[in-house]
């Protein structure tokens, strides 16, 4: 699954590019002020891009944090799998 | 272009002293990803400028092109969807699908497509307008089954079929082809209905970059490539003239050669709006002559100049058309069925467009008409565009002699059209594609242009001229600003037709005649290409030109040589 974080890491870096390589897994919607419904639309776009899914609206709710998409992620594939 | 690709792109520094460049995107969705990628494919179309992309309301597409038509840009992209005509054709209202509903639907979209149409032509006044109409499907609106071309769907399409067919006559206003679209985005992929509902963004990624791209290429399109040399054998006919003679080569359906047939018709279309055809091919002279002289053939040969036919290397060839053409090689494009005369050639002319001829594969022929069209293709035609030919045909065939007796037996004639506020189309475009004479290759947008003329001060002459030879039509375009005892031409470019008429200098003469300066300012700056203009200064300066090299009155008179046009000077203003 560590490709899944780098992945997921990129997807970061591109929507978020002033955050550093270390803040990134630390990343929420508390800690980065430019993380707003905005960015998590812009975030949802490029992960849709990036992994080649469809993500339900009702899923967004757990795009709070860069943990918490990965967990996501990787439940999506463990499901898919 | 991905969006993650987009995103990097659009927040890339531009380089450093890049000037600004501010382009309006109007739509009445939510704009942010579509932003995106408009300014990441400006960013490729305009790589030295600072490109920012200015958005308006959210719902309010009407509005939003309203408001930027009275703002400073320098081009509005218009993105138009259905439910931007009427909110009941797209999916975040629910104002009703009733059949009772279709009629004052009809009625809505009428009178707002007109609405539409009059804000573009007002925008388009004054500023370079590209407009993408509706390209999502229609929902389910109408009662018949999803087979059918509804009464209902049909009008609604010819409705607004008729405000693009007035728009595509207007001058300034440049539309997204229906067709190119459909090709780079297919239809059936365009909706994303979950966006459209979460976000307010009814595109799927993939779409949004296709209309962000054919936007960017209406408000900067590619310069058209100039010229087209052509090889002979199984490129323009099917067949080795060497083996089966001139009755042997074919270009029809009988003898399943057509696509050579399309592939002429092609050509002649290009010769025709003024696209330069040569011919370079391996065969004895004699044989092409009498392939050339076949009554079937659609290029006809008083098209072709020069035809250069013989067993020598193809770049040598390709060197004397180019300086029979008096153009440079990144100008125009090779095609030769034959990839190792592509890579000859190319070697040698390394800026050349070396293109194979795919023969024997009709698709791949077809597909390369259509990139003919769009390395070639102009949004509009021109006088010149006709001459041309015949002109370098002219020059080449005039013989050596006296350069003073020769041209004061030509009987030049030099229309000068002074006119900043309402400038000339082709003044615009003949600065845009000159390269040899070109002060300092500075490229404008249209709304840069219309900026640059209205300076304070500002003067813009275009420069037509005939001789006894016939008409060159407008070649060259001088423009620049007056600010108290000095002149400055910052903008000066001639075609590489009117070169060794002396009609540099008479421009030189134009703007002392008329101005009460005693010295000029040319912001010169070399360039790659612009060898012909440093040439201009160092003989009448007695040097390499500086960074902006003056030339003062005396000095003109001293070194300007015998000039013998007859001039006259219009002024519009």
């Amino acid at each position: 699954m560590d490709n899944f974080r780098d992945r997921l890491s990129s997807c970061f870096s591109t929507v978020f590019p002033d955050l550093s390589a270390e803040e990134i897994p630390l990343a929420s919607m508390a800690s980065v002020g430019k993380w707003d419904s905005l960015a998590t639309i812009t975030l949802l776009t490029v992960i849709e891009e990036e992994f080649d899914l469809q993500i339900p609206p009702d899923d967004l709710e757990q795009f709070a944090s860069f943990d918490l998409i990965l967990d996501y992620l990787e439940g999506r594939c463990a499901h898919v799998s | 272009m991905k969006f993650a690709d987009a995103l990097k792109t659009a927040r890339a520094e531009p380089p450093a002293g890049a000037q600004p460049l501010s382009i309006a995107l109007v739509c009445g969705c939510t704009a942010d990803v579509l932003q995106t990628f408009l300014t990441a494919h400006l960013r490729r179309v305009f790589p030295d400028r600072r490109v920012t992309v200015e958005t308006g309301l959210y719902g309010d597409c009407l509005g939003n092109l309203q408001r930027a038509s009275q703002s400073a840009h320098l081009g509005i992209a218009v993105v138009v969807e259905w439910a931007d005509l009427d909110a009941r054709l797209g999916l975040r209202q629910t104002g009703g699908w009733s059949p009772n509903d279709l009629p004052d639907i009809l009625a809505t979209l009428d009178a707002r497509a007109a609405h539409f149409e009059a804000a573009v032509q007002t925008a388009a006044a004054s500023t370079p307008v590209a407009v993408c109409l509706p390209t999502l499907p229609l929902p389910p609106v109408a009662f018949t089954p999803g087979w059918t071309a509804s009464n209902f769907e049909t009008r609604l399409r010819s409705r607004l079929q008729f405000a693009a067919l007035r728009l595509s006559d207007s001058p300034n206003v440049g539309l997204v082809s229906a067709q190119r679209l459909d090709h780079l985005s297919p239809p059936a992929g365009r909706l994303n209905v979950k966006s459209d509902l979460l976000s307010g963004f009814p595109y799927q990624t993939t779409h949004a970059s296709a209309v962000a791209e054919m936007l960017a290429a209406l408000l900067r399109p590619p310069a058209p490539k100039k010229g087209l040399i052509t090889d002979l054998d199984d490129t323009l006919w099917r067949g080795l003239l060497g083996e089966v003679g001139a009755d042997g080569v074919s270009w029809n359906l009988d003898r399943r050669s057509h696509a050579h047939g399309l592939y002429q018709q092609m050509l002649q279309s290009l010769a025709d709006a003024g696209v330069l055809i040569a011919v370079a091919s391996k065969n004895g002279p004699l044989r092409v002559e009498e392939a050339l002289r076949r009554p079937d053939l659609l290029l006809k040969p008083d098209r072709l100049f020069p035809v250069e036919a013989n067993w020598g290397p193809k770049s040598e060839s390709i060197g004397r058309i180019l300086r029979a053409w008096n153009v440079g090689a990144d100008s125009v494009v090779f095609i030769d069925d034959s990839p190792l005369e592509l890579a000859e050639v190319k070697a040698a002319h390394p800026g050349l467009e070396a293109v194979l001829f795919p023969k024997n594969d009709d698709q791949a022929v077809y597909d390369l008409l259509w990139r003919l069209r769009d390395l070639f293709g102009k949004s509009a035609l021109r006088a010149e565009d006709h001459i041309r030919r015949d002109s370098l045909r002219r020059a080449a065939e005039a013989p050596a002699a006296d350069p003073d007796a020769f041209l004061r037996g030509m009987d030049g004639e030099i229309v000068v059209a002074a006119d900043a506020a309402a400038p000339d189309p082709r003044a615009l475009e003949l600065v845009n594609k000159t390269n040899q004479f070109n002060l300092n290759g500075r490229r404008f947008s249209e709304g840069e242009w219309r900026s640059y003329l209205h300076r304070p001060g500002g003067f813009l002459y275009v420069v037509a001229y005939k001789d006894k030879f016939g008409p060159l039509g407008k070649i060259a375009v001088i423009a620049g600003r007056r600010d108290g005892a000095v002149l400055l031409v910052d903008t000066w470019v001639m075609s590489c037709r009117a070169f060794s008429r002396r009609i540099e200098h008479q421009c030189v003469r134009l703007l002392f005649d008329r101005f009460p300066v005693e010295e000029i300012a040319f912001d010169y700056r070399p360039t790659d290409r612009n060898g012909p203009c440093q040439d201009f200064f160092a003989a009448l300066l007695g040097g390499a030109p500086s960074d902006v090299p003056r030339l003062t009155r005396d000095l003109f008179a001293s070194e300007c040589p015998p000039l013998f046009h007859r001039v006259k000077v219009i002024d519009h203003g």
